[in-house]
């Protein structure tokens, strides 16, 4: 396993006696993508602010490559770039002026790195204009370019894909994904897209009232479906015939069209499609559909209702 | 160090980059111009004097005697003060065999002393917004992500507050110097000029004098421009500062008027700020020396500082 790169141990915050995070601890891993999901109010972008110096937590830990933020604060900021909720930059700047602004805040950074990171987000046509002029979905790629620029080991994303059109989407997934396979950046990000976060992330963490109430690998759901049943769609030309041979085999299920949904376990699929090859159906395809994770969410946090 | 500097750099690029900034200069500019302008449209105040100097600066005095003598029914205190200072300032002239300088770019100057209190409004304004601003815009965030020191980013701001006053200072003193050189003509690269002091008349280079009355009124700046930007950084609200700090900026005087009486007064700020009391001897409470005015100002100047470091450090950067 890689080395860990973001470390919350215990994290607390109380504002005015009211304790918006109850100890949160996660640990992510260099070139691990890490969804952080929750309704709104969960306290995500609190939990966020900790993680990057703005907010002080009034107990526990945060380490960024070992080193604490609050402790060590200029070498653990180093390996950290972000967005804190929306991107908001200098609107009497143009997207260069501003990226030199911050640029400037770090060592060694080079006109070159800043063109590489311009034309990564696709900003090449409208970096010499004014940000006031920006759309959302261009302010968040100029948000995403600021905090790539020196390079950081961590990546915190809170809500990054928010504005950006479905293409935008996709490039900011595909470059969010290379970056933690190439250049093993660990990431996070919240959302509440789950749909979003399901196609990029390693692991997602729920958060509910400022507490982690799950967390799981995206792509491990399938191990504790053994005893689940899952719903499998079957495809025929003949949806009566079939639905005959499926009622005598007394399976579940629904006819849609010439689609049949039959609520299955998985070790119970290879049978059932033999019986209707047998009877001499033609099968022309075969899905088990997942519970989506947005289900699940929605199963685990209680529908999406504001307490 | 060069961090420090890329720091200046930002924030005075920051400054300079905004239209109203622009604004601030131009409006200055038509401050400095349109009394020029008035000047020389109203022709005596602008007196000429020719190699028969002293006979005209005879026949000056002799006017100005005819006209308090006119007045000697209703009294104008004003005037008439002003007359005799000008009768005892021409004979001075008379009696050490001085030819007055005429009116041109450096004395121009010298009587745009009084638009340093524009820069200070302006430096004010700056100073005010320099914090509260990021705060409005929401750049805080990006701001305070950086691997540098909050304390580092706050001396920066504040240091790059009085880079601007220094340079509008300069704009001023040019601008001024330009105008009156094409308007008035120019005296000379380094004339003598006669003054009134506590002592009586004296005869100084101009360009002293410049200096002593522009550096006097630059402590007024310095410490309600301090204030200001304590206040912003305080409350995160930059019309307050603003209004604090120009408020007292004109009328930090009254302030010490009301309390005069008390033996106290002399540790409130702005019984402090007017150092030219020691020059002209003029002090407002008794007891009060440079040296107590100076040390008054270094610790009220340290607290200013120190108060906008300490919030500045603590505050958590949440939301608007
Ligand atoms: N400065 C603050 N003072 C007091 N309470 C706060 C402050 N900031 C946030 N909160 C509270 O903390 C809780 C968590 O807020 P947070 O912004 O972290 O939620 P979030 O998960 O990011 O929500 P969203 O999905 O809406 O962005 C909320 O109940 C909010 O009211
Ligand atoms: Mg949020």
């Amino acid at each position: 396993m890689s080395q860990i790169a973001l470390e919350l141990k215990d994290v607390q915050k109380t504002i005015n006696k009211k304790e918006i995070i109850k100890g949160v601890s996660l640990t992510v891993r260099q070139g691990e993508v890490y969804g952080f999901i929750g309704p709104n109010g969960a306290g995500k972008t609190t939990t966020i602010r900790m993680i990057v110096g703005l907010m002080k937590p009034t107990g526990g830990d945060i380490k960024i490559l070992g080193k604490s933020i609050q402790h060590d604060y200029k070498e653990a900021a180093q390996n950290v770039g972000a967005i804190v909720e929306n991107p908001e930059l200098y609107p009497f700047m143009t997207g260069m002026q501003n990226l030199k602004h911050f640029a400037r805040m770090y060592q060694g950074i080079t006109r070159e790195r800043i063109e590489e990171v311009v034309s990564l987000v696709g900003l090449e046509k409208a970096i010499h204009t004014k940000v006031r002029k920006y759309s959302l979905g261009m302010r968040q790629r100029l948000g995403i370019a600021q905090a790539i620029l020196h390079k950081p080991k961590v990546l915190i994303l809170d809500e990054p894909t928010n504005g950006l059109d479905p293409a935008g989407m996709r490039e900011v997934r595909e470059y969010i994904r290379r970056l933690a396979d190439e250049e093993q950046v660990a990431v996070v990000i919240s959302s509440h897209l789950l749909s979003e976060i399901e196609l990029i992330c390693d692991r997602i963490g729920i958060i509910k009232h400022g507490e982690i109430i799950t967390e799981r690998y995206v792509n491990e759901d399938d191990s504790d479906a053994v005893e689940k049943k899952i719903k499998v769609v079957i495809d025929v030309n003949e949806p009566e015939d079939a639905m005959n041979v499926l009622k005598s085999m007394e399976v579940d299920v629904v006819q849609e069209g010439k689609q049949l949904i039959v609520q299955l376990q998985r070790e119970e699929i290879p049978p059932v499609v033999k019986t209707l090859v047998e009877h001499h159906i033609s099968i022309y395809g075969v899905t088990g559909i997942k519970a989506t994770l947005e289900e699940q969410f929605l199963e685990l946090t209680g529908g999406n209702v504001i307490e | 160090m060069s961090e420090y500097f890329k720091l200046l750099y930002n924030e005075l690029f920051k400054i300079y980059v905004r239209k109203s900034t622009w604004a601030m200069y131009a409006v200055l500019t038509l401050l400095i111009i349109a009394p020029a302008v008035l000047i020389l449209s109203f022709d005596d105040m602008q007196k000429e004097y020719t190699d028969n100097w002293r006979e005209e600066l005879q026949k000056e005095n002799e006017e100005y005697q005819k006209d308090m003598a006119e007045m000697e029914e209703s009294p104008g205190d004003f005037v008439e003060e002003y007359n005799s200072q000008t009768i005892a300032k021409n004979n001075y002239y008379l009696e050490n065999d001085i030819k007055p300088l005429n009116y041109g770019a450096w004395t121009f100057t010298l009587e745009n002393a009084g638009l340093v209190s524009v820069v200070s409004l302006l430096t004010i304004i700056i100073g005010a917004g320099i914090i509260s601003n990021e705060y409005r815009w929401g750049t805080i965030k990006l701001l305070l992500i950086r691997p540098i020191s909050r304390t580092k980013i706050l001396l920066s701001k504040l240091t790059s507050v009085f880079l601007f006053a220094l340079c509008t200072m300069i704009f001023l003193f040019l601008i001024s110097l330009l105008t009156g050189a094409i308007f008035f003509g120019f005296e000379g690269m380094n004339p003598y000029y006669v003054v009134q002091t506590a002592e009586g008349f004296e005869h100084v280079r101009i360009v002293n004098e410049i200096f002593s009355e522009y550096g006097y009124k630059v402590v007024n700046l310095v410490m309600m421009t301090t204030l200001a930007f304590m206040i912003s950084t305080i409350f995160k609200n930059s019309s307050l500062a603003i209004g604090i700090g120009i408020f007292l900026l004109l009328g930090g005087n009254m302030v010490v008027g009301i309390f005069s009486q008390y033996e106290w007064a002399k540790y409130i700020l702005f019984a402090n700020i007017d150092l030219k009391q020691y020059e002209t001897g003029n002090v407002w409470i008794e007891g009060m020396t440079l040296g107590f005015s100076i040390t008054m100002l270094m610790i009220y100047f340290v607290v200013f500082v120190v108060l906008s470091w300490l919030v500045f450090n603590k505050r958590d950067v949440a939301g608007h």
